[in-house]
């Protein structure tokens, strides 16, 4: 099976994946207690009021019918309307994507630049004292709750020496390079640990093995060395591994966007759920578990494009 | 959710007679909590950074205080609140007459005012507006029930007819729900006005982004000369309270929309900032819900008022900076009585009337708040200790803030914390919204019902002598704390932080700022 024959059935495959999420996310958000109309009411929810809502918003009508409206619309690629904004849902997410995708990028970007590194470091000398500190060192990190990683990033470089803005999104490339660099450092720092022990881990693997031993004798330099063979084929178990905390991370960029106040879907999806907006939550779900299974693909994409022996077979 | 978020805007009703109308200047608007040397400077942009995202710019179905704060930058009334909270002033209009049988406001229109698409500002617009509003049956509409019909009979006037005599209505009118949009919306529909919407305030609209930020730029034509000083106004999104001080501290954002109590200390110290505690009608109380055993008991509901020490809840919750409740009225309402008999604390007391109740050897119940609360969390955990020398046993039942204001306007509950702020300067709504089984709120969700406190409510809404209105509030206040339908916990101010180089930044006791006055000086 070719390349393109192998992305477009896991394409296919998104089609049930897709459904199944939006199965899950509907009767899940109608299963919890709690009502958007009282959102909107607050304090001032009079039955009459609450009825002219439901009856506005079709929350009147039996759930089977409700699910049906809510999938015929998708197919007719309509999310419906924001309960809370009242405005479409399609722009409420194509207008947030955007910070969620730079801050899952970027992330993964400064992951990658912080642990090849420090995986080579650790790497070059096995058991020495640097191999040592570079695997203790990022655990830290791992055992850092972000928030609170974020709020110390957030004082010395924002507030003390004002090298980067304390919170948003920032506007046009450079904006979103300055603004966005305190976020995705704090979920890199998370990541790296996992990176940086895989590909120490790897690298050793590497290092031991016959053709680095015939390349060293060969004379070829050790910069050279871990750069053109130590790397390229370390790097494998780093993509998946890489990849799917990834996938772990799309749903997990909430607290990091709610702290820095960027204004991506995970915030979004706090914010809709806590405000019983269903359409939102149903088509930010939906999103989510898209971007999971495009990522996932991507991953085995990297992979056997990395490494000539794995086939697009299966 | 946060207890600002579930803050209400109590509204209502007005001011009785021409005596409460402070017919002075229009160019009143707010004093400055802090003053510049040199006077105001123009230009500028200043940045709120505020917990929540605004909702809708629809002023007549909003009730959401995020979104309120920003269009009455927007949308003006005819009439405003005063800065003390208490009265009304002309505002779009210059003064009214009332008829003999109190049943028609003839009303003057100030000259010279303009929309901010240039547009002049007309009596038709004027009937447009308030009629908008008599029609949104899911929003505001209740307020202006007692209106009959509006006339225009010249582009100056409009006159107001009434059901009945009515005290309330200038207070009424004040509400932002009845500010002033165009006629016709311009041409446009509902939905294509408000989301680009037009007014006569200060500002006019830029953009919304949601979920991120919402600005406004100065409208040209505005009618108070040399007003507004700043070029415009952001309001952004900072969920989180270290975030927001942050941005405050490094200057990103320059006015800091309730700050932690626990950091209101820390920020008083801090250069560069300063933090202002502002007068408010915010009230809160712990509520019974009387269609469940033993809170139909008045003996109870007394015991349990006279068992909490308020001043303790004060020192944990609000780091001192609160007064204790003696009323269901905050001070700041017109016809707050200070001599209300509302229950304090005497432990000796509270096991009297335990003694005397249904229950004497004490029960078991629920105290319903919603997750993700510090300040509730804190209450619940006092109370439970406080509650214990009676016999009473309270589990805290902790739900997400959706289900637990649910639960609570649905009277599935046993105690539940809850508070209320005003927006009008009048006591009717609040008196309705508590008091009335029948309205809408059923006693603020408590199933209370005193025939007489009702039948009092009711008549101070049609006398319009103040001394009369007093005496009628005074008596269903005390009534109201006898019968202890809540217990009446505490009053807090509103806590804002803003830069040092903000001046004329001022909040009203009902939450409303008026943004024309703030200027920005350079940042030293």
């Amino acid at each position: 099976m070719g390349r393109m024959t192998f992305v477009l059935r896991r394409l296919a495959l998104l089609v049930p994946t897709a459904v199944g999420v939006t199965i899950i996310a509907f009767f899940m958000i109608h299963l919890i207690p709690g009502d958007p109309a009282r959102t909107i009411l607050g304090i001032h929810a009079t039955p009459r009021a609450i009825a002219i809502l439901h009856k506005q918003w079709g929350l009147n009508r039996p759930l089977a019918d409700q699910y049906w409206l809510f999938m015929d619309r998708l197919v007719h690629l309509n999310l419906g309307q924001s309960l809370y904004y009242g405005v479409p849902v399609w722009g409420l997410i194509t207008s947030r994507l955007p910070a969620t995708l730079w801050l899952i990028t970027y992330s993964a970007v400064l992951a990658v630049a912080i642990s090849v590194p420090l995986a080579m470091i650790a790497a070059s000398r096995k058991d020495a004292l640097r191999d040592h500190v570079v695997r203790a060192v990022p655990l830290v990190g791992l055992g850092m709750p972000s928030f609170w990683l974020a709020l110390v990033l957030q004082t010395v470089l924002a507030v003390k020496l004002r090298l980067f803005p304390v919170t948003g999104y920032g506007a046009g490339l450079t904006g979103h390079v300055q603004s966005m660099f305190l976020p995705s450092l704090t979920v890199a720092v998370a990541l790296c640990p996992v990176v940086i022990r895989s590909l120490r881990a790897s690298m050793l693997t590497v290092l031991g093995a016959e053709f680095i031993t015939t390349a060293r004798s060969k004379g070829v330099p050790g910069a050279r060395l871990f750069v053109r063979h130590v790397l390229r084929n370390a790097v494998i178990p780093a993509v998946t591994v890489l990849g799917i905390n990834i996938g772990f991370l799309i749903g997990g960029t909430l607290i990091v966007e709610q702290v820095f106040a960027i204004p991506g879907i995970g915030s979004l999806m706090i914010q809709s759920i806590f405000q019983r907006d269903f359409p939102v939550v149903q088509a930010v779900t939906l999103v989510f578990g898209v971007m999971v299974v495009l990522v996932n693909l991507l991953t085995d994409v990297a992979y056997a494009t990395l490494d000539p022996r794995v086939s697009f077979d299966r | 959710m946060t207890h600002r978020i579930l803050r209400t805007r109590a509204l209502i009703a007005g001011i009785a007679g021409c005596a409460l109308v402070a017919l002075a200047g229009c160019g009143g608007g707010a004093s400055g909590s802090q003053g510049g040397s040199s006077g105001p400077v123009r230009g500028g942009n200043l940045v709120f950074a505020n917990p929540q995202d605004a909702q809708s710019m629809n002023n007549t179905t909003t009730f959401d205080n995020n979104s309120i704060w920003i269009f009455e930058q927007i949308f003006q009334p005819l009439f405003t609140v005063t800065n003390n909270g208490k009265g009304v002033m002309p505002w779009l209009a210059t003064g009214y007459k009332m008829s003999s049988d109190k049943k028609t406001y003839t009303i003057t229109l100030r000259k010279g005012v303009k929309f901010s698409n240039g547009q002049p500002m007309t009596s038709a617009d004027v009937k447009f507006s308030i009629d908008q509003n008599r029609k949104a049956a899911q929003g505001w509409g209740y307020i202006d029930t007692a209106i009959s019909s509006v006339d225009a009979p010249a582009p100056d006037t409009v006159v107001i007819h009434l059901k009945f005599p009515w005290a309330p209505l200038l207070a009424d009118l004040s509400l932002f729900a009845n500010g002033i949009v165009p006629d016709n919306y311009g041409g446009k529909t509902e939905t294509q006005f408000y989301s680009d919407p037009v007014g006569t305030g200060p500002f006019k609209w830029d953009y919304w982004h949601k979920g991120s930020a919402l600005k406004l730029v100065r409208n040209p034509y505005y009618w108070q000369k040399g007003k507004p000083y700043l070029n415009s106004v952001t309001w952004t999104d900072v969920p989180s309270d270290n975030t927001r001080q942050l941005q405050i501290k490094s200057g990103q954002a320059q006015i800091d929309q309730f700050p932690a109590w626990s950091t209101v200390s820390q920020l008083k110290a801090t250069p560069g900032v300063d933090m202002s505690l502002f007068n408010s009608t915010e009230t809160n109380y712990l509520a019974f819900n009387e269609k469940r055993k033993p809170f139909q008991d008045v003996h109870v509901r007394r015991a349990i008022s006279l068992a909490i020490n308020r001043n303790s809840l004060i020192k944990a919750v609000l780091f001192g900076n609160g007064k204790p409740a003696n009323s269901l009225f905050p001070p700041q309402v017109p016809y707050y009585d200070p001599d209300t008999p509302g229950y304090q604390y005497n432990l000796a007391q509270a096991k009297q009337q335990m003694a005397a109740s249904s229950v004497p050897h004490g029960f078991t119940t629920t105290l319903l708040i919603p997750t993700g609360n510090s300040d509730y969390s804190t209450i619940a955990t006092i109370l439970q200790a406080e509650l214990k020398p009676l016999g009473i046993t309270v589990n805290i039942q902790q739900l997400d803030p959706n289900t637990a204001n649910s639960n609570f306007q649905s009277l599935d509950y046993d105690m539940s914390l809850t508070l209320w702020t005003m927006d009008i300067p009048d006591p009717d709504e609040l008196a309705t919204f508590g008091v009335d089984p029948n309205s809408g709120a059923k006693s603020f969700f408590t199933a209370y019902d005193n025939p007489t406190v009702v039948a009092d409510t009711h008549k101070a809404e049609e006398v319009t002598t103040p001394s009369v209105r007093q005496r009628l509030y005074n008596v269903i206040q005390t009534d109201a704390a006898r019968d202890a339908f809540m217990a009446f916990l505490y009053y807090s101010p509103y806590p804002y932080v803003t830069t040092s180089n903000v001046h004329g930044f001022y909040v009203t006791p009902l939450g409303n700022y008026h943004m024309e006055d703030v200027w920005l000086s350079k940042q030293s």
